[in-house]
């Protein structure tokens, strides 16, 4: 392996990274705040990417556009499921079986309307730049998905919303007892955490072709990049996914492509029996010993 | 500016159960302006579910919480924090991850509370000046008498009338124990109302204008402090001596 192509591998890497962060933010920021796991994550980028299609299509709508125009409308969507849905679900510090039957079944009614919609060819969407020699797609999709990011970061540090959400996840008891709104602002970051997902969809579907069954294998990733990072920072899903992109990017040197979700379960089972605290974990280890 | 009289706070025949299990039958306490209450008893008696139900995070099954002539228990407890009835919890509670300005920056958090929050963290500071020290370290990294202070000064943000403090000395080192509670005086001097439940009966009682004794989730006893402490019962029930 020469140098260029070691660099080709690290910069594809670093940029498949972006991407895997947005689409599992979602999925932290409301595993944090509600102790959820939402199993319908698959079903709101599905959404998304089918947004950016449409967009783009009908309108001519530049598809990474698309894709942040994706993020107010998913989030209003989510908004609107946690206010109709997730409102009524028994308040836990840990998931629930109730919680976990209805996002199941929430993502199965996601894919079976995308079916009924877009039918079950596979889509894709091809601009001039898709198939430019230097990636372009790929440079603007990691620009994206790394600017919201750092939103996200402002937000939940600057604002009175974003401490809310943190005291939430760091102590829900402590966040009641100083007066924090919990429906208001579990409601909120859920949208917020759906709107990544529409984000991460459109910006995956200007890469990748999708159909209705679009995002299992992502929800996949995102569960490994979320063990991998610990289970509410944000930081470490930004440290997880560039690990699980590391990985992935570079077992193409020694796996066939086709074996790289096998990669990503190899990793989750790895990541949970030797650091079921993830890799904070680890690190906390290290200079412990140190 | 020790003003005292008339009842601030009533708790009327206060139920709570969690789940199937009732842990409070029929209590019934008040707390007079300017002055300290406490409540003692052993482990597992209901103290700190009693000060839960007032501020809210546990919703009462029956009775009257009366403060200022209104009854309570059916708002939320951001609704009674707006009300200037805040809790120092029990352990403390925290957030760790969030920097010491963070946290009392959040015990401020209504609205309506909000443009004070610069005034009252100065206030705060100038009381626990090793929290000016510390205001941009992380609160988990406090030590555990910084930590109490943390937990005192957020529940000085929304400038309450009612201060509610559980096991506020709860694993202090003996000088630490002291220093807390001299602060604890510090703000009833300056004319808050004062909640106090303590393990420390002792100090407790000689700390208390008014005292409540709670047995299993009622209230056994009750009485101006010296008289408790004087009293045979919990003498030796309660201090150990006999
Ligand atoms: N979250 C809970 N779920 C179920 N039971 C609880 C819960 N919290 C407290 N209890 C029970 O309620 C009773 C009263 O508990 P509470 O914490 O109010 O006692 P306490 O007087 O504060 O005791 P301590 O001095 O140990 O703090 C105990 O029997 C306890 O086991
Ligand atoms: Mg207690």
């Amino acid at each position: 392996m020469t140098l260029i192509d070691f660099t080709n591998l690290l910069v594809s890497a670093l940029l498949l990274a972006g991407i895997y962060a947005v689409m599992s933010v979602g999925m932290t920021v409301i595993y944090g705040v509600m102790k959820i796991v939402n199993l319908a994550h698959a079903g709101f980028m599905m959404l998304g990417a089918y947004f950016a299609l449409e967009l783009f299509q009908r309108f001519r709508i530049d598809p990474i556009i698309a894709a942040l125009l994706a993020f107010p409308v998913l989030f209003f969507l989510g908004a609107a499921v946690h206010w109709v849905l997730l409102r009524r679900l028994p308040r836990s510090d840990e998931p629930t079986l109730p919680s976990l039957l209805l996002m199941f079944g929430l993502w199965l009614v996601l894919q079976n309307l995308g079916y009924l919609i877009w039918g079950n060819t596979d889509r894709s969407i091809f601009t001039p730049r898709t198939l430019s020699v230097v990636s372009t797609v790929r440079l603007a999709v990691f620009i994206a998905a790394v600017g919201c990011l750092l939103l996200l970061e402002v937000i939940l540090h600057y604002t009175w919303f974003g401490r809310s959400v943190r005291a939430l996840i760091q102590n829900r008891y402590a966040a009641l007892l100083t007066g924090v709104y919990e429906d208001r602002t579990a409601g909120i970051a859920f949208g917020l955490g759906i709107g990544f997902a529409g984000l991460a969809g459109g910006l995956l579907g200007s890469l990748y072709s999708f159909d209705p069954d679009f995002g299992r294998p992502f929800l996949i990733r995102a569960f490994v990049i979320i063990v991998l990072g610990g289970l509410e920072s944000i930081s470490g899903v930004a440290i997880g996914a560039l690990v699980l992109a590391l990985v992935e990017t570079f077992s193409i040197l020694f796996v066939p492509a086709g074996y790289q979700l096998a990669i990503s379960f190899g990793l989750l089972a790895l990541a949970l029996i030797v650091l079921p605290g993830g890799l904070a974990s680890l690190l906390a280890k290290v200079r412990r010993v140190a | 500016m020790n003003q005292t009289g008339g009842t601030l706070l009533r708790v009327q025949n206060l139920e709570v159960s969690y789940g199937a299990v009732q842990v409070l039958w029929g209590v019934s306490l008040s707390v007079v302006r300017g002055q300290v209450a406490a409540i003692i008893g052993s482990n597992g008696a209901g103290k700190s579910t009693t000060l839960n139900a007032i501020s809210g995070v546990l919703k009462a099954t029956s009775g009257r919480i009366v403060f200022k002539n209104e009854d309570l228990a059916s708002l939320p407890p951001r609704e009674r924090v707006r009300r200037h009835i805040s809790l120092v919890p029990e352990g403390r509670q925290l957030w760790p991850k969030m920097t010491v300005e963070e946290n009392l920056m959040m015990g401020a958090f209504p609205p309506k509370m909000r443009k004070n929050v610069k005034a009252n963290i100065a206030r705060v500071y100038e009381m626990f000046p090793r929290l000016k020290e510390r205001r941009s370290q992380l609160a988990g990294t406090l030590s555990g008498g910084e930590q109490q202070m943390c937990a005192i000064g957020r529940g000085l943000m929304p400038q309450p009338e009612l201060l509610m403090l559980d096991e506020p000395t709860l694993g202090l080192a003996p000088k630490m124990v002291d220093e807390i509670f001299q602060f604890v005086r510090d703000i009833s001097n300056q004319g808050v109302t004062i909640l106090l439940v303590a393990q420390n009966v002792n100090y407790a009682l000689q700390f208390s204008h008014y005292a409540y004794l709670m047995e299993t989730g009622k209230i056994t006893l009750e009485g101006p402090g010296e008289s408790l402490l004087s009293n045979q019962y919990v003498q030796e029930a309660y201090l150990g001596s006999s």
